[in-house]
């Protein structure tokens, strides 16, 4: 139990995706104009990769290493990605305005975010467990979900400031990512 | 077509212009070796996924193009990652993840998108190339910076065996002054940051010139 | 990636892929044409990470316009 929660402490803030790891940058500068929009995708993300990454461990398990077809990992990996996105999508339509309204509209930004299709291939590389597969799962988005939302709190205000006109927009936000980054690797080691 | 091909470098650069491919020229940036690996890894994607998208433009249902184009791109990742890990063993080692995940980088498919879904097959594989060496540029920018400044030289080794130093570079005066904070993520952070800017600027200025 | 190539792991290996981009595709064939809800018609993400104007979910991104600067 105390190696599953030190796993995920790791996850959220020593590694975390978005400033050690460089992965889901793009939604991370570009869906983090206000806090309401970073926790929809946050939310959105989570659900996301935890479906997607109990699907992709089972098709490996189930599938691929049985028959011995292990080099399909990556195309069968970003394909259950893709379709678990479109189906989520679709349910949602159908059945819930008010979801569609608050996570729904972040989904087609999910397909092409990086941070999926690596915790899918991570959980296969760092040979997981089904326990350690979901506890992965959830606490890698958790820490995207994190950043994201402490980055808008910030943006709001960056927006407002007065900066250089070449500074303006993502420039200046990376600026203030790499001193997130700096405050963040106050963390190493303590777990 | 020499325009389009020149465009990808400075005006139109995919990582600085328009800020696509982040994550893996973020993440690659920390020596040379990776960046010219990573960099002909996704030019040679890039070119032939613009191929076949382009050559399949016309019988491709207008309702699912973006899936036919993320498998046919997924197809050529994982053949590419394939002679990656034959070949280039310690390349393959080094670039790790990132090199499977040149499947969700978005240069690939907003050039299919953009450009090969509606041009013929030779301004697509002119286009890919481009837009791959202007991606590449860009990693070189960083790497260098970044290398330089955390061990102060530069090294290229030959990817095929990585015994065989190609090009070394040190710069002693700089040896004492080693910043190890740039081969990490605020490094990272901050050097694109000032690339980024001086893009911006230099765009700015020559879209001046031009309104003159 | 040690693995034989044997006849028998590809034939399994293009039936999967095919039965995968055979639902991926129905599937987004299907999820397109299903309506949004009502009054969420015109919402979007309005993502500004990258500059790719064609992208649906750019805030400069036009329904109406199918073109962009971009090409």
């Amino acid at each position: 139990m105390t190696e599953l929660l030190s796993m995920a402490l790791a996850a959220v803030i020593i590694n975390n995706v978005v400033l050690s790891q460089f992965l889901g940058i793009c939604p991370f500068l570009g869906v983090s104009k206000n806090s309401k929009s970073a926790i929809g995708m946050g939310v959105a993300v989570i659900f996301v990769i935890f479906g997607a990454s109990l699907i992709t461990y089972a098709l490996y398990h189930l599938v691929l290493v049985p028959f011995k077809i292990e080099y399909m990992q990556l195309i069968s990996f970003i394909l259950v990605i893709a379709t678990f996105v479109q189906f989520t999508e679709m349910f949602i339509k159908k059945y819930s305005a008010s979801l569609y309204k608050s996570l729904g509209i972040y989904l087609p930004l999910i397909t092409t975010n990086c941070v999926v299709l690596f915790v899918a291939q991570d959980n296969i590389t760092q040979g997981y467990d089904l326990i350690e597969t979901i506890v992965n799962s959830i606490s890698v988005p958790l820490g995207f979900m994190l950043v994201l939302y402490l980055f808008s709190c910030l943006r709001e205000r960056l927006d407002s400031a007065d900066t250089l006109p070449s500074w303006k927009g993502n420039p200046v936000a990376l600026v203030v990512a790499a001193l997130m980054a700096l405050a963040f690797s106050g963390f190493a080691g303590i777990v | 077509m020499w325009n389009n091909f020149k465009n990808g470098f400075i005006k139109e650069n995919p990582v600085f212009g328009l800020y696509l491919g982040m994550c893996s020229t973020l993440a690659i940036s920390t020596s040379l070796n990776n960046a010219v690996g990573m960099g002909v890894c996704v030019t040679l994607v890039l070119i032939f996924s613009n191929v076949i998208i382009s050559a399949i433009r016309k019988i491709t249902p207008d309702e699912i193009r973006i899936p036919v184009y993320i498998v046919v791109i997924a197809t050529l990742v994982t053949i590419v990652e394939m002679l990656v890990h034959a070949f280039m063993p310690e390349l393959y080692t080094s670039l790790g993840v990132f090199l499977s995940l040149i499947v969700v980088n978005c240069i690939i498919l907003g050039r299919a998108e953009a450009f090969a879904s509606k041009n013929g097959v030779v301004a697509s594989a002119v286009d890919g190339l481009g837009m791959g060496l202007g991606y590449t540029f860009a990693l070189l920018l960083i790497s260098v910076v970044r290398e330089l400044l955390a061990t102060g030289g530069i090294a290229f080794y030959n990817p095929f065996d990585a015994t065989q130093q190609l090009f070394a570079f040190s710069l002693e005066a700089l040896k004492p002054y080693t910043i190890s904070l740039f081969s990490g993520s605020v490094g990272a952070f901050l050097t694109f940051a000032c690339f980024a800017a001086l893009f911006t600027w230099i765009r700015s200025r020559s879209s001046k010139k031009e309104a003159k | 990636m040690d693995t034989v190539f044997s006849i028998y792991g590809i034939v399994c290996a293009v039936i999967l892929f095919a039965v995968m981009a055979g639902i991926y595709c129905s599937a987004y064939y299907f999820n397109h044409k299903t309506p949004k809800p009502k009054g969420c018609e015109n919402l979007k993400a309005n993502c500004d990470g990258c500059k790719v104007t064609s992208c649906m979910n750019n805030p400069i991104h036009d329904y109406n316009k199918g073109d962009n600067k971009n090409d």
